[in-house]
């Protein structure tokens, strides 16, 4: 990642390997079959009329769709068979997310699959593995990961929540804010600081109940905010102890945002879809609007936007399943995605509301619904300008010393 | 003859690299601009003698028989050394010579392709006039049949290596009543024939580049079409694979991403933080844009069909690179303006030839405007 910024000339360069085309076209055809089902799944507008109706009302979210996603297996889709899951990778997982993005699926499947459920996977607690994770694939259980705290930067480093040690495990003391999924959660993964570092610790919901609070979002989802004051949790609920933590809160982190990035691309796409069927149709001097080179030239440039958002998403879907990835390179890429879908999303969902005038103005047209999704997941887990940081900071920082 | 096709990737991509790097003249590396012939001849002379000088070229024809695939690894490794445009950009080899592959008559292909893959002759491109730029279909360059020969009147504008060349090749107007497109003819030149007139043209980087190349009462025999008559336009719009993607190639802007990080090592700018987001923006830029480059790079190698999508390619690269230009000027202050133009300057380093160079990518290979029509009409089926 460093190499391909930092000194071209060194790097392997960008050309074409001796990769097996044969598996990879496989592959493509694997993937093509997964989006079809997610397509039917999501066929129609009935989710984007659902998560208009679930606006502001709480939990928003409907667990008998829960349920039959869970039937289809794309609840466990990164979840190894061991643990009842499909054993899939992040290529499968985002193909599933792009699809519900565009839909505006009101349920937190990245939330709470992918960055709740990888906390969980990728921490070092085998006996709560094999004791929530068949319970997440099956869909009977949703966790939440209770993260992100009162500062002003977006950093699952800092935490100020404590662990304080007792005979049979730890009290927790904190604020953790923005929950997403935490309104219906059955339990929450909570990052606290014990004496030896970060830790993490699953509290279910039973025991977290009284310090929970709820807000929403822009896109009228309720999230939850939780105040821990001295919840006790026995020791056999610890998911990760320090320095697994960090370990697994990184590679659960990345992987979420590769999906945000993912969902926020799907809903462009089909922003952008309505708008040019919007531009096709709607006349005005007698000509249908997109006639005009003025928003044909604008139309041109959200396509380009989406075009490459969706090339270097594939390009670091193949990229983050290599098995001997460094954690900085993924986190890297990670934040290279979530910088570019976030920025080109903004600008496609604002630029629809523009093309489609007063109307695009007005609360009955769904185009406001994609804008709003695309505010809320834009800023979720850290906005663009906060990952270009992030990227400069990882594959970047030889340049700067 | 060595069956280059036949190399396993690797090994033929280190024996491309190995003799680039033995071969390649050190002073010639990242060019901000097309060298003239006389500079850059010894290194062609030198992939002449080692037969690369036409690698996509069929092995019958001189050429290395390259599948889409390896051409990649033989450009890639060319780009990656700062090897000249003047091989990659050259009108000979890279399209006058496959466009004679696919509509040459068998005594055309025998005759010139020896030639032009010796750079025995040197080609230029004949295509834009003065009322004939965007719109080139609408050029008037008439050529009229007299005898044996056609006689060409015309004035052809911004052709670049005129002055270089020994040979051009035209579009000309060959049936008036036709449609604009269905009545031009494509006819080889030499540019030693009585009546023509080559003027060089300075540009806004100070350089002559391109040419005016005035045509009067200029006679070329009849056997000097390809295609047959009023086919022009078809062979004109016939290069495929490889050569329609190599102006896309990400490969000038991050050379211009490496000068401005020379710059900004040079005068301490990574201290700065509102210099440091926006060099890590365009260094953003500069890795998706190869993420694009290379989904049509794969394209090409599995031997698919490039589509008018290809304008996304053209636009984010050549945009990619003014940005990166833009913001290197502008970084560099009234310090950049006065350094002498010249890659080897130890003064500093030169933000201003950069950026006066890249005001060309958004025009020449079709106008980013134009590109930006291409996909409202044809991807996105907008109304007309």
């Amino acid at each position: 990642m460093t190499n391909k910024i930092v000194n071209a000339t060194d790097s392997p360069p960008p050309g074409v390997t001796d990769k097996d085309t044969e598996s990879s076209s496989e592959i493509r055809e694997q993937l093509a079959l997964l989006r079809d089902s997610a397509n039917r799944f999501t066929a129609g507008d009935a989710h984007i009329k659902r998560a208009r109706a679930l606006r502001g009302t709480r939990p928003g979210y409907d667990l008998d769709v829960w349920r039959k996603m869970a039937k289809l297996g794309w609840l466990g889709t990164l979840i190894p068979e061991r643990f009842g899951g499909v054993g899939l990778g992040c290529a499968e997982m985002a193909t599933i997310c792009e699809v519900l993005g565009r839909s505006l699926l009101p349920e937190p499947v990245t939330a709470a699959v992918v960055l709740a459920g990888g906390t969980l996977l990728y921490g070092d607690n085998e006996e709560l593995k094999s004791e929530l994770l068949p319970a997440l694939t099956k869909g009977q259980m949703i966790p939440a990961l209770a993260w992100r705290e009162n500062v002003h930067h977006c950093d699952f480093l800092a935490v100020d929540t404590r662990a304080e040690e007792t005979p049979h495990g730890v009290r927790i003391f904190g604020a953790k804010r923005l929950v997403v999924g935490g309104v219906f959660a059955d339990g929450f993964a909570v990052s606290a600081q014990s004496r030896s570092g970060i830790v993490l610790y699953w509290v279910p919901s039973a025991a977290a109940a009284p310090g929970l609070s709820f807000r929403v979002l822009p896109d009228g989802r309720a999230i939850a905010d939780l105040t821990l004051s001295g919840v006790e949790v026995p020791a056999s609920h610890r998911i990760a102890g320090p320095g697994a933590a960090i370990t697994a809160l990184a590679r659960a982190f990345d992987e979420a945002l590769i999906m945000t990035a993912a969902e926020l691309l799907g809903l462009s796409t089909k922003v952008f879809e309505i708008t040019l069927d919007y531009l096709r149709t709607r006349v005005q001097f007698d000509k249908p609007i997109g006639s005009f080179q003025a928003l044909q030239h604008r139309a041109a440039d959200l396509y380009i936007q989406q075009r490459m958002c969706r090339h270097a998403l594939d390009e670091i879907l193949s990229s983050v399943q290599k098995p001997d990835l460094h954690p900085d390179t993924r986190g890297a890429l990670a934040s290279r995605i979530k910088a570019r879908c976030s920025d080109a999303s903004l600008r496609i969902t604002r630029d629809a509301v523009q093309m489609h005038g007063a109307m695009g103005f007005a609360d009955e047209c769904d185009v406001g619904l994609f804008l709003k999704r695309a505010v809320t997941l834009s800023a979720w887990l850290g906005g663009a300008q906060v990952h270009r940081r992030r990227y400069a900071k990882l594959a970047l920082t030889e340049m700067a010393s | 003859m060595q069956n280059w096709d036949a190399m396993n990737d690797d090994d033929f991509r280190m024996e491309v690299r190995r003799f680039i790097e033995q071969n390649y003249p050190e002073d010639l590396r990242f060019l901000a601009h097309r060298p003239r012939f006389n500079v850059i001849k010894p290194w062609l002379m030198l992939l002449v003698e080692k037969g690369w000088s036409a690698p996509h070229w069929p092995l019958q024809y001189g050429g290395m028989g390259l599948s889409p695939r390896k051409l990649l690894i033989f450009m890639d490794e060319q780009g990656r050394w700062g090897v000249a445009r003047q091989f990659l950009g050259e009108s000979g080899t890279v399209q006058l010579g496959p466009m004679l592959i696919r509509f040459g008559t068998e005594e055309q292909r025998q005759t010139l392709l020896p030639k032009i893959r010796t750079y025995e002759t040197i080609w230029c491109q004949g295509y834009s006039e003065p009322n004939a730029g965007s719109d080139l279909a609408s050029l008037t360059t008439e050529a009229v049949i007299d005898g044996d020969d056609f006689v060409i009147n015309g004035r052809k504008i911004w052709t670049s290596s005129a002055l270089d060349a020994t040979h051009m090749y035209l579009l000309a107007r060959t049936d008036k009543q036709a449609k604009k497109q269905q009545g031009i003819s494509f006819l080889l030149v030499d540019l030693a024939t009585p009546g023509i007139t080559i003027r060089g043209i300075k540009n806004i980087a100070g350089t002559t580049d391109y040419c005016e190349v005035t045509l009067d009462n200029v006679r070329t025999p009849r056997h000097n079409i390809v295609g047959g008559l009023n086919q022009g336009w078809t062979v004109s719009r016939s290069l495929m694979g490889f050569e329609r993607i190599n102006t896309g190639s990400p490969r000038r802007a991050e050379f211009a991403f490496k000068r401005l990080e020379a710059l900004a090592r040079e005068r301490g700018l990574f201290k700065d933080a509102g210099f440091l987001d926006r060099y890590t923006q365009l260094g953003l830029d500069l890795a998706d844009l190869k993420a694009v480059y290379m989904y049509f790079a794969d394209m090409v190698s599995r031997g698919e069909t490039l589509g008018p999508d290809l304008s996304v390619l053209q636009i984010l690269s050549s945009e990619t690179n003014q940005r990166i230009t833009e913001f290197m000027l502008e970084a560099s202050g009234d310090l950049g303006l006065t350094v002498s133009a010249g890659e080897d300057d130890n003064e500093g380093v030169d933000a201003l030839t950069p950026f006066l160079v890249m005001r060309a990518v958004t025009i020449g290979a079709g106008t980013a405007e134009i590109h930006r029509n291409i996909i409202a009409k044809r991807i996105l089926n907008l109304p007309a």
